[in-house]
């Protein structure tokens, strides 16, 4: 049997098997139409019907429930995610396991379409170390990404003094996987 | 903190139990495969994923036989959220009682639509783990509650029919 105990080990080994069957193309296919429109269902219902009380309540109990240690601010305007120590990249740097070339991506890969679908756009960066950040705001809004400290205070990601890592991969106002630069 | 893990999973988590949502994407993975690529590619994954991901649990029933096998199925079911499972060992083979499939059993629960062949995955990702210890596993049932029979492989016994494992709902 296939079990959730160790999910994100073998979710991260079938991005490259999609990969190497049918290229990028599949891989994205699959984060939209089997995670965003099928797995995480719920998710886009309670985003889309609720927008930030619904991510309230959706990120509230799924971060929770995967041991995720993580802070929440929240406005009238924007919904943020300090990501500390991500349960889901964690258990992969723990255990050693590499298949896909960039894991992180899948986040984007799901929430991207879900956001867009929603009328939200998203400010993000993950370092691939098990830290990460998230900026949702209505699609309308053309306020730009906060800078480090002003929205989550001592809270945001960026002021750990490990935040830095040679591969950090940045995406302003996007609902793309691909729509990412690189940043040292 | 670290929970304790049973040296007999190969890969180790922070929490004593997984989140049972993941199921919704086990479930929802088997449907895009099968959509996008048909049963037979479904069917290449699940072997594939028995052969690569699961290798370190292959390496372990080699080196253990039975004992191997019947300590992973225990540590496995314990980490599986509402699963009911009996697991015993003989001589002869190492027999898992599935009087509770925690899958099945969420995704019901949930109301998700199940890939009606889902239960088939068992058979397919432990026959892949299964082969390179010298073992070979026949499933019965499903859809909820199953029999699972670990063996030695040998010549004489005949080919799981895919027929006794039920269809999902």
């Amino acid at each position: 049997m296939i079990g959730c105990y160790d999910f994100c080990g073998h979710y991260e080994w079938t991005f490259e098997w999609l990969n190497q069957l049918g290229g990028h193309a599949l891989v994205r296919a699959y984060w939209d139409e089997a995670i965003h429109q099928d797995s995480q269902s719920h998710a886009s219902m309670l985003i889309r019907e609720k927008g930030f009380e619904g991510m309230k309540e959706y990120w509230g109990t799924t971060l929770a429930d995967e041991g995720a240690l993580y802070e929440r601010t929240v406005t009238e305007d924007v919904f943020r995610i300090d990501m500390h120590e991500c349960p889901s990249k964690g258990f992969l740097l723990r255990n050693g396991l590499e298949q896909y070339r960039d894991y992180c991506d899948h986040c984007m890969g799901w929430i991207g379409p879900l956001i867009k679908d929603a009328g939200f756009v998203v400010d993000h960066e993950h370092n691939h170390c098990g830290q990460c950040w998230w900026e949702m705001r209505r699609n309308a809004d053309p306020a730009p990404a906060s800078e480090p400290g002003a929205l989550s205070g001592q809270h945001d990601v960026r002021l750990r003094p490990d935040w830095k890592s040679p591969h950090t991969d940045h995406y302003e106002r996007s609902t793309d996987p691909d729509d990412k630069k690189a940043v040292s | 903190m670290v929970a304790p893990i049973p040296a007999s999973l190969p890969y180790a988590d922070t929490k004593p139990v997984g989140h049972a949502d993941f199921y919704f994407a086990v479930n929802a993975t088997f449907r895009f495969i099968q959509r996008h690529h048909g049963e037979g590619a479904l069917i290449k994954y699940w072997q594939d994923l028995g052969h690569s991901y699961y290798q370190p649990v292959s390496k372990r029933w080699s080196e253990l036989g039975f004992a191997g096998v019947a300590d992973y199925w225990r540590a496995f079911f314990a980490a599986e959220p509402g699963s009911e499972v009996e697991v015993s060992e003989s001589p002869e083979e190492v027999r898992l009682e599935v009087k509770r499939c925690p899958a099945i059993r969420h995704l019901r629960e949930h109301g998700r639509e199940i890939v009606p062949n889902f239960c088939q995955h068992c058979f397919f990702v432990n026959e892949a783990i299964a082969g390179p210890a010298g073992m070979t596993v026949r499933v019965c049932g499903g859809n909820g509650r199953c029999t699972q029979r670990f063996m030695k492989a040998t010549a004489d016994l005949p080919p799981q029919n895919l027929e006794d494992i039920a269809t999902a709902s």
